[in-house]
């Protein structure tokens, strides 16, 4: 507005000066002015004709614009690189086994028609009707390949599966084992995963099952082996155009502006999955844009249909059709928790009075509001979501037993019951904090990479309302590449992360596993990727095998009672150790869509599928949904 | 026999200047970003660690540190381990020798975070964008700018009562923060402008005319966010060169023999401009590394983001093939300068003539 406003004012002056002024002035002046004028004029002309399609090569009715899962151009397409969009998010290009839904936790087929979980082992059967797109069946011979990829190479996100399992066959129909010789020709179908009888954990397999992308072995092996199983010089290969893969869309094109893939209307899985029915949109476009705001403001434009971006303020946009999964607080449905981790390895933080003092202060009804746009229910004690499929693990007794909450009285009781004591100032500001000696305790630290705007107001909150508590934290900002290096290698306080986010057959089971775990066990210094704070310590004399006890026992659970039993002991460990500060509920992924283009999108009130956006796992399902709207 | 070709003389010697100070920026341009404490693996092992276990991390880790060579490897293509077993880093002067030959052959290596993608590869598509931005913005920026300022400075007035603000607030005004403007105003209100993107999302770069009135269309409101605070400085720095020069004899006496007014203008806006001339080729010199800002507001492509993604990653190769592209465009722009101002400053002209 005020650009406007200056403009007219400055035009208006001009001519009101130059009239005074002499000739030669009145001209040039004239002449600036006009040119200005036609400046304008050529640059308001084109847009107003904009609206046809002319020269489009994505026409928009049969065009799906989604974004929010890649920034900057993909470097690569090679399934066994590190690919990004769409290969990284599955489905669209390559496809997994299973598909998890996170609603019902139940599997849904997709290359394999059914699994089934045995005492020693997973198995599953693939669907006879699953292809290549040059043609050639998806065979038992693809899976073991796949896997065996991991057993190979040890720096593949693959290879930590084998820790868990003992072998991966492929059966043929009259139940011999495949051999490499007849895999191809009589096409086995069933594969059958053993599970690693010191380790038995069919959750993880599962959860590898519905993550794993198969690739076609008879393209992928002859090139690996023209390289002499060269991973480095596999990798160079880019995979850019005519892939054989096996989803329902190939790469169309891609560029440091966008990524299109176009819908391969030989797909297989049109006929065996979806009744013969073809994806709606022809082309998915991600734009890459560089920033939240330009997502988000695409998406109120209808130039986007769905993000995975983070929209602050969401029911401001609710007027120009934007929608996210519910259409009230909370507005998505939260699947992980960002928290502080605590460095168990640096005094006086391995008292557990300190840091349930800490959990007592924080002020977590602020940090909901004030830092998430109110994107999350109100926090509970614990680790194990009080919403959704969670929900039956977890025990409101014991929260109100043993857990922590925003409750300063309790806070400064927990300081005074580890003999900590508070020196504030004459207005109220924590000077220092001392232990039970009388000696200062040194400032403690809480990190958080710089510029992660969401965090850096949750750490603020956390901070403020410890101080006020009387214990002496304050905040951190570091550069993101020098915050994981701190992370991994345990060189910080307290520090922010969020561990195990996506929802998998595993949930709660991996969040616990990824915070208590005290396997991989390292000292500070070296690199440590579950337990990060080095909690419960298993060289250490307060040592509790309990923990690590239960955590190998419930993925082999299976009766119902028994499970919910082991979650409830291990949470209510967590509760009392609180060996780490849960700070809030937030989506894995966040999902909002326009209701410009495209109707029928899954939501809270039309559940068909869980917030997931398409070539998202489950999310690519909507694409056989979906309808454009007409107009 | 350069002795009897003074201007020969001058252009070698300034040549010279620029081949050291070639070397010094190319030596900060690799020793700056590996100073500070991370490096770029570390930037990936954080995207792909979720779910690896701690043996499969460490040889992932390893993996990439040999692939980008910044681990020592034994002959038989193992890495080489220090007593502890860790890794042994490549030391920073093997490092340093690699990147001098590399510079010199003007082979930018690949990427690390974007790997295997080539740096040349990663600045090609992004450098026309980047030019398209920012030549126009700035040679025209700095015409009219010059224009402005030059015809502010003679008629003063209530033209240059006005320009004069007008031009510092657009010269002063963040770019940020105009840019936002911009967008809110004509790109989410008035909505007559696109407010995101380099062109449609429905069209692929291509030489048609349906692409190219996309791409224009699309080019107004970044244009505009860099172009006004160009105008702007350029402005107010020629207003006040040419104030001075105004109160110079020669124009004095121009006006007493009674020379037209243009002639006199002429002839100050060409005292008042070289200051301006050496602005414009440093301009033109660093344009290369692109309008960052205009870049992330309107999410324009161009060089700008991948510069800045590369330092925040410790890309070492990106940011070193950026930063070689800015130093030789810098010193070229530069030297052209020097060159150029040597003919067109008859003060120059003249030191170097008594100087032989």
């Amino acid at each position: 507005m005020i650009e406007t406003r200056l403009a007219h004012h400055s035009d208006a002056s001009c001519s009101t000066n130059s009239a005074r002024t002499r000739a030669s002035a009145k001209r040039g002046a004239r002449i600036l002015a006009f040119g200005l004028l036609l400046l304008a004029l050529a640059d308001c002309r084109p847009k107003r004709a904009k609206e046809d399609e002319k020269g489009s090569v994505f026409p928009r009715a049969e065009t799906f614009y989604l974004g929010g899962r890649q920034w900057g151009e993909p470097s690569t397409f090679n399934p066994i690189g590190t690919p990004g969009w769409p290969i990284s998010t599955m489905n669209l290009l390559y496809e997994t086994l299973l598909l998890y839904n996170s609603l019902d936790g139940r599997m849904q087929p997709l290359l394999a028609e059914s699994y089934a979980v045995h005492d020693a082992s997973v198995e599953v059967t693939l669907n006879p009707a699953a292809r290549w797109n040059d043609g050639r069946p998806v065979s038992g011979g693809d899976v073991t390949f796949t896997f065996g990829l991991g057993q190979k190479f040890k720096s593949l996100n693959i290879a930590p599966i084998w820790q868990y399992l003992s072998s991966v066959r492929a059966y043929d129909k009259d139940g011999r084992v495949a051999t490499d010789a007849n895999i191809g020709q009589d096409y086995p179908r069933r594969v059958v995963f053993e599970l690693n009888p010191e380790r038995k954990n069919p959750l993880v397999v599962l959860d590898a099952l519905q993550a794993q992308i198969i690739v076609p072995r008879h393209v992928i092996e002859p090139l690996l082996a023209e390289r002499d199983n060269n991973l480095d010089e596999f990798k160079k290969l880019k995979f850019e155009q005519g892939a054989v893969s096996s989803g329902p869309y190939r790469l169309f094109s891609s560029s440091s502006e966008k990524i299109a893939v176009v819908r391969d209307d030989g797909y297989w899985g049109n006929a065996a999955l979806h009744g013969g029915k073809k994806p709606a949109p022809k082309y998915i476009v991600h734009p890459l844009y560089k920033s939240n705001d330009a997502f988000s403001v695409a998406l109120r434009q209808g130039r986007l249909d769905i993000s995975t971006t983070f929209v602050p303020r969401i029911w401001l946009k609710a007027e120009k059709g934007v929608r996210s999964w519910l259409d009230r607080e909370p507005y998505f449905l939260s699947s992980s928790i960002p928290m502080l981790l605590v460095n168990h390895k640096r005094a006086p933080l391995m008292d557990v009075h300190l840091r349930r003092a800490m959990a007592f202060a924080i002020n977590y009804n602020d940090i909901r509001e004030l830092s998430v746009s109110g994107y999350s229910e109100p926090l509970r004690p614990g680790i194990i979501l009080p919403f959704g499929l969670e929900r039956r693990f977890f025990s409101e007794e014991d929260a109100k037993k043993y857990g922590t909450w925003f409750d300063p009285e309790r806070a400064k009781a927990e300081l005074a019951a580890g003999g900590y004591s508070a020196v504030f100032g004459p207005r109220g500001e924590l000077v220092e904090t001392r232990d039970r000696d009388g000696k200062r305790v040194p400032t403690l630290y809480v990190k958080s990479p710089t510029g992660w705007t969401d965090w850096e107001s949750i750490v603020r909150i956390a901070v403020k309302s410890m101080r006020g508590a009387g214990i002496d934290v304050r905040e951190r900002f570091v550069e993101t590449s020098v915050f994981w290096n701190a992370l991994y290698e345990g060189d910080f306080d307290l520090i922010m992360h969020t561990p195990s986010t996506q929802p998998s057959p595993s949930k709660p089971w991996s969040r616990f596993e990824a915070l208590l775990t005290s396997r991989d066990f390292v000292p500070l210094g070296q690199r440590m990727y579950k337990n990060i704070g080095r909690f419960n310590d298993p060289h250490a004399p307060g040592y509790e095998p309990r923990i690590d006890k239960l955590l190998a026992l419930i993925p082999t659970l299976t009766d119902e009672g028994a499970r919910l039993g082991a979650y409830r002991e291990l949470n209510a460990i967590f509760m009392r150790e609180q060996p780490y500060l849960p700070l809030v509920y937030r989506p894995d992924t966040f999902y909002e869509f326009s209701i410009k283009h495209w109707s029928n999108l899954p939501s809270a009130e039309n559940p068909y599928l869980p917030p997931l956006i398409p070539g998202d796992r489950l999310g690519t399902n909507m694409l056989w949904a979906i309808t454009p709207v007409s107009n | 026999m350069l002795k009897n070709h003074p201007t020969l003389t001058y252009i070698a010697g300034r040549a010279s200047w620029y081949v050291v100070t070639f070397f010094v920026a190319i030596t900060v341009n690799f020793f700056l970003p590996r100073l500070g404490d991370a490096n770029p693996v570390d930037t990936i092992m954080a995207k792909v660690s979720e779910g690896l276990d701690a043996t499969s991390a460490k040889a992932k880790e390893e993996a990439y540190l040999k692939e980008f060579d910044l681990v020592e490897v034994e002959p038989s293509g193992k890495v080489k381990r220090d007593a502890q077993g860790r890794p042994v880093r490549t030391s920073l002067g093997h490092q340093f020798i690699n990147y001098l030959g590399m510079s010199v052959r003007l082979d930018l290596g690949s990427s690390i975070l974007q790997h295997p993608k080539r740096v040349s590869e990663i600045i090609k598509a992004a450098l026309p964008w980047t030019l398209a931005l920012q030549l126009p913005t700035i040679v025209l920026g700095w015409l009219i700018g010059n224009g402005l300022g030059a015809l502010a400075a003679y008629r003063r007035g209530v033209f240059d009562k006005l320009m004069y603000p007008l031009a510092l607030l657009a010269s002063a005004i963040p770019a940020f923060c105009f840019g936002m403007l911009l967008v809110y105003v004509f790109g989410i209100r008035l909505e007559w402008f696109p407010a995101v993107g380099g062109y449609d999302d429905g069209l692929t770069p291509e030489l048609s005319f349906s692409f190219f009135r996309s791409a224009s269309y699309y080019y107004v409101l970044p244009f505009f966010s860099v172009f006004s605070i160009v105008v702007g400085g350029q402005a107010i720095g020629m207003r006040s060169m040419c104030i001075y020069e105004l109160g110079t004899d020669y124009v004095k006496y121009a006006k007493l023999l009674g020379i037209s007014e243009s002639k006199i203008l002429l002839y100050m806006f060409r005292n008042a401009m070289l200051p301006q001339l050496t602005g414009l080729a440093l301009a033109l010199g660093s344009m290369v590394a692109g309008a960052l800002i205009a870049e992330m507001i309107f999410s324009y492509p161009g060089l700008g983001m991948a510069v800045l993604t590369a330092i925040q990653g410790n890309d070492y190769p990106l940011i070193s093939g950026c930063t070689l592209l800015v130093t030789v465009c810098v010193l070229c722009a530069n030297f052209s300068v020097d060159v150029l101002v040597g003919f067109l400053d008859p003060r120059i002209r003249a030191a170097r003539q008594t100087g032989n």
